[in-house]
């Protein structure tokens, strides 16, 4: 995939993406079913399931997570992700 | 209206046993008529006539929500829903690890009911006229494979979440783009949010439920909810899918900071562009 961007900052430099808890995940896969983008990976072994590609995630969406029976699923504070991505967008001169 | 309640029993789960409480209570408060999930998940047929007769009320235990997915199987409209695991989340309700529900459940099950008996008698009041916000009639077509996306050409602001703005004086009515509608299939439900709540840019107008996923209604613009699409909310979720731009619009705000808004908004050529590489990702 080429390089992509939102709101005009590289997706690379927004820290958003789901985060699992396994202590509460019971490797149901509900969300991998459901994800599109290929977010999660499944492996061998007692972890089952990672977060393989972060950057592949829709930044704001929290769809997998409603998909969580166990509520294993957690996602950085929405209104500091905006705030980072305002800043990186002044920082890089505005709107491109 | 006669009503009919599909709750989750999930026994192994203490959000399952509050929600077939929720049940109990709802049927009896609305004299409706019980949907077993175990019953309806065993033999469909069963409840047929009930299920597209009466307007049925879904109450979901946990995120895995079964009982919606057994009413999206049956092909039923749910015209109310709750999910208990996020009610308990948004008032703070720490939930027992024990099955058997003690008084602190009970009145919290209590609450619930009441929340969902009093939307139940809002939905029954008559919605106020419908502002004249004309239809857009000239469109872009993003072609990819076999889907067509359509896009207003003009007049349309949107968010790189796929939701959109049209502004009108200091009112803007929101919804979500052709695309996203498609992405999402049916769509058999629409959580608004409360009239009169404060909504930030990016923050959550809601929630568009389809047979595949929860869409949060990511907002395009920040202010103050003025009035949500009634026919959408208690009729017919599918004008989401029939007219994703005109009919089928979600909430109207009256926009408090739209200049700076807009700055962070895609025009529709802008957002036709990025779809071409979203829709490769299908």
């Amino acid at each position: 995939m080429s390089e992509t961007t939102f709101m005009g900052v590289a997706r690379t430099k927004i820290p958003w993406a789901p985060q699992i808890d396994y202590a509460k995940c019971d490797f149901c896969m509900e969300c991998d079913d459901f994800c599109p983008h290929r977010v999660f990976e499944r492996r061998d072994g007692d972890v089952k399931l990672v977060v393989a590609n972060p950057n592949n995630c829709v930044v704001f969406c929290r769809a997998c997570a409603k998909t969580c029976g166990p509520d294993a699923i957690a996602f950085p504070d929405k209104p500091q992700t905006i705030k980072l991505i305002k800043e990186l967008r002044s920082a890089e001169g505005g709107t491109p | 209206m006669s009503y009919a309640v599909l709750a989750c029993n999930g026994v192994d789960k203490v959000e399952g046993a509050l929600a077939r409480e929720v049940g109990l209570r709802v049927a009896e408060a609305t004299g409706g008529d019980l949907v077993c999930p175990v019953l309806l998940n065993r033999s469909p047929t069963h409840y047929e006539k009930t299920l597209t007769e009466d307007a049925l009320i879904v109450v979901d235990g946990c995120g895995t929500r079964c009982a919606s997915k057994l009413a999206t199987e049956a092909g039923a409209k749910p015209k109310q829903k709750v999910l208990v695991s996020k009610l308990a989340k948004a008032s703070a309700v720490q939930l027992e690890a024990s099955l058997l529900l003690g008084p602190e459940e009970m009145a919290f099950a209590e609450s619930i009911v009441a929340e969902i008996v009093a939307a139940l008698s809002a939905a029954a009041a008559p919605a106020a006229p419908a502002v004249a916000w004309d239809a857009p009639t000239d469109f872009l077509v993003v072609v990819f494979n076999k889907f067509e996306f359509r896009i207003p050409r003009q007049g349309y602001w949107f968010s790189e979440n796929d939701t959109w703005a049209r502004v009108m004086g200091d009112r803007a009515r929101v919804g979500i783009s052709d695309y996203l509608q498609q992405q999402l299939t049916d769509i058999v439900y629409f959580d608004p949010p409360e009239v009169g709540a404060p909504v930030e840019q990016f923050g959550v107008l809601g929630e568009v439920e389809s047979s595949k996923a929860i869409f949060e209604l990511i907002a395009p613009v920040s202010g103050t909810v003025v009035a949500v699409n009634e026919a959408v909310v208690a009729e017919s979720p599918g004008l989401i899918n029939e007219d994703p731009y005109g009919s089928g619009w979600l909430v109207e705000v009256e926009l408090s900071a739209w200049a700076e808004d807009r700055e962070l908004l895609l025009d529709g050529p802008a957002y036709a562009d990025t779809l071409g590489p979203k829709a490769a990702t299908y």
